[in-house]
């Protein structure tokens, strides 16, 4: 056990020896997790406000409060910018819609009656009208609280009152006994100003217009939260794939430069050696399957669904593909024959088993091939213990296969070696 | 020490070796000596137990199976072939060489440091052997072998491709080790290193043995008479003036030179040296292992 150990950490210098090897196996696959996740899931898998532009054209201090209270909702990504570029971005697709503040915005919220044109002007694409009026309500929601805003400050309050009281005395068209229950009302809440001290006038302002109570109610998914679900179980095996098409390349080149030969002239059997390689090759394996667990747990935050099942789920693709391994190396004499064949073989593999693109996306008539490959297997079984709801039992189906195709290349391939050997 | 007893191998049609039978006692240096295709390597491989003869057997210390571990701790092959890790450096070769046979601790250390000194390399031992000359790689393929001090040193055409200086370090590690009584069997197409290293030597050509011993009997035997130029002083007037002192044949007197053919050179040059005739020059011609091998398979060495 000793020597097989020795060997393998051999194997394992000589591999890390080569900065290009040292991306083929861990950098590649990465990329690949990254790169699939990111389009996947559109802006990087995080909720998204509905991103508007906004003009402000009246800049009065009600104005600057407005939009202030449109950038604190979380349903809203606000931008501020001039007319005719926020006009443009709508147009094309920056933006869904611009939200002109027109002149005298800030005066006509404290006009008693307000007759005129809307101060607020929406541009927008007309076929989204269910958007265009949801903003609407935000838009109008955050007019109220700005307003209840002002509310709260006493003196302006008392300034105000005193302006429709005196808008109420010089409309002529208003109805006496109307303009008598106003003028009562403004009475009133002068008596009220002069009697409440600023606490209880504050709070009587304070507080939601309408406020509503939320419960997080998650839909029930039968499918990966995220993206990098999908992404990462492709990755890990893609870079399994590359182990074992490096060490199967290896183990060629070994035999070309004699070396082979000459470990065979020490005291430790052929099955040392290749029990050797093996295990180089398994640890290298494991070591891009941890690298890209710590990468997807740590910095995507992805869920594991069952640890336990993914970590013997590992164990058994990487078994699988040091078995494929030790058949691939007896695929050429040479490096180049050997690597060309493996890499064509696990290309195959891989655009069936959803190596490349998922089975979710492949055409019925070609689901049923996807049986034959290893890689159809390893990614199932790896998703089984990231976000499929599979039980043991049910597992144990992909974990049979992958250990019988190891299993059979392994036992094939020394057998082949032996042969050319002789 | 080694008896090969009619070895045979055949790849498909072609056939390696055909019932190739040789003995060697220990602390002998045997040698392989044919061109390249007769055999030499497919012999080291099957005494090595690399590959498995359609027929015949090889005997190392009187054991008939050369993939026994105890037999195999006693072989150390250099193989032709570059069979070290270049993406290592020297010292990560033989540590890691060293390890597979069982070497560990001081003694491991001590024996990597012995044979870097050897091979000429103690200075460059950390560096990556990718970046070592021709001559460089195969004195490490050379100490690899080394390592667990084998008895037996089988080495198949360890100076191709190498250059002076390197051959002679190589030479002179053969050497010690036929001083150490290591029993060597070497296989080269140069004759100058069979002439050099080895006590016997077995002529193969197209998977036979030609014939085999020592240099000196083979050459006699095979290698045809010795050619000598003697140069006069003087002008003799007659040849039958110099005739009683010829111990060969076909004499030729052309001028001041004399000419002529012996299997006995030594003995010839001390008849002339006593005929009181005065020479200005004397050149011999001996025969040496390529007029063997010409002689004896009818094709020079390197055709």
């Amino acid at each position: 056990m000793k020597k097989v150990m020795f060997l393998a950490l051999k194997d394992l210098r000589v591999l890390f020896s080569n900065k290009g090897n040292i991306f083929f196996v861990f950098g590649y696959p990465a990329l690949f997790a990254l790169f699939f996740g990111a389009i996947f899931s559109g802006s990087g898998g995080q909720p998204s406000g509905m991103k508007i532009a906004v003009v402000d054209q009246d800049k009065s201090e009600f104005s600057q409060l407005y939009i202030s209270q449109l950038e604190s909702y979380e349903a809203l990504r606000v931008v501020p910018m001039e007319r005719d570029q926020a006009i443009d971005g709508v147009r094309k697709g920056k933006f869904f819609a611009a939200v002109i503040l027109k002149n005298g915005f800030g005066d006509k919220l404290d006009r008693m009656f307000n007759n005129e044109q809307s101060a607020i002007e929406i541009a927008s694409d007309p076929s989204r009208k269910m958007e265009s009026q949801y903003l609407q309500g935000l838009l109008a929601k955050a007019r109220f609280e700005a307003m209840a805003k002002k509310f709260t400050d006493r003196n302006w309050m008392a300034g105000q009152v005193e302006d429709w009281r005196n808008e109420v005395k010089s409309a002529n068209d208003l109805d006496s006994q109307q303009a008598k229950l106003l003028l009562g009302f403004f009475d009133a809440y002068d008596a009220l100003l002069k009697d409440v001290n600023d606490e209880n006038f504050q709070m009587g302002f304070d507080g939601d217009i309408m406020s509503f109570a939320t419960m997080d109610v998650s839909r029930e998914r039968k499918g990966p939260v995220t993206s990098f679900q999908i992404t990462f179980p492709q990755a890990m095996v893609w870079g399994i794939l590359g182990c074992a098409a490096t060490f199967a390349i290896s183990i060629v080149q070994e035999r070309r430069r004699g070396t082979f030969e000459r470990l065979r002239l020490g005291p430790i059997g052929r099955a040392h050696i290749l029990a050797g390689k093996g295990l180089a090759c398994f640890i290298t394996c494991a070591s891009v399957v941890c690298f890209l667990f710590i990468g997807a747990k740590i910095i995507f935050k992805m869920p594991f669904r069952s640890l336990p099942l993914f970590i013997l789920a590992a164990a058994c693709v990487i078994l699988c593909f040091v078995g494929l391994m030790m058949f691939i190396c007896t695929l050429g004499r040479t490096e180049q024959s050997a690597g060309g064949a493996g890499w064509a073989m696990f290309m195959v593999m891989a655009m069936l088993g959803g190596g490349m693109i998922p089975l979710l996306f492949m055409p019925s008539w070609l689901k049923p091939f996807s049986n034959i490959s290893p890689v159809k297997w390893s990614i199932f079984a790896l998703e089984g213990g990231i976000w499929r709801n599979l039980t043991f039992i049910e597992m144990l189906r992909p974990f049979a296969v992958l250990l019988a195709i190891g299993t059979a290349a392994f036992i094939f391939g020394v057998m082949m070696l032996a042969r050319q050997d002789k | 020490m080694i008896k090969v007893e009619n070895l045979k191998k055949r790849y498909g049609k072609t056939v390696a070796l055909d019932g190739v039978s040789f003995e060697l006692a220990k602390g002998q240096t045997f040698g392989l000596l044919g061109p390249n295709g007769a055999g030499k390597t497919t012999a080291i491989k099957l005494l090595c137990g690399l590959l498995k003869p359609d027929e015949g057997t090889v005997m190392l210390d009187g054991k008939t199976d050369p993939t026994l571990i105890d037999v195999r701790m006693s072989l150390g092959m250099v193989p032709q072939s570059m069979a070290i890790y270049e993406e290592l450096s020297a010292y990560e070769n033989l540590r890691f060489f060293g390890r597979m046979y069982g070497l560990s601790g001081r003694k491991l250390k001590d024996r990597i440091q012995k044979c870097l000194e050897i091979a000429g390399l103690a200075n460059r031992s950390k560096e990556r052997s990718c970046n070592f000359s021709g001559g460089m790689k195969r004195r490490l393929n050379m100490i690899c072998s080394l390592l667990h001090e084998p008895p037996v040193l089988l080495l198949d055409e360890p100076t191709v491709g190498i250059d002076p200086q390197s051959r002679n370090l190589i030479f002179d590690t053969i050497e010690d080790m036929k001083n150490q009584g290591r029993t060597t069997i070497y296989t080269t197409h140069y004759m100058e290193e069979a002439q050099r290293l080895c006590d016997r030597v077995a002529i193969l050509d197209h998977g036979k043995i030609m014939d085999i011993d020592s240099v000196e009997n083979l050459i006699a035997k095979h290698g045809g008479p010795s050619h000598i130029e003697a140069e006069l002083a003087e002008k003799l007037t007659s040849p039958e003036k110099i005739r009683p002192f010829i111990d060969g044949q076909n004499l030729n007197l052309e001028d001041k030179t004399v000419r002529f053919q012996t299997t006995r050179p030594m003995e010839a040059l001390a008849k002339l040296n006593h005929s009181g005739l005065r020479f200005r020059s004397l050149k011999v011609q001996t025969a040496d292992l390529e007029d063997v091998f010409l002689n004896l398979t009818g094709r020079r060495l390197r055709d």
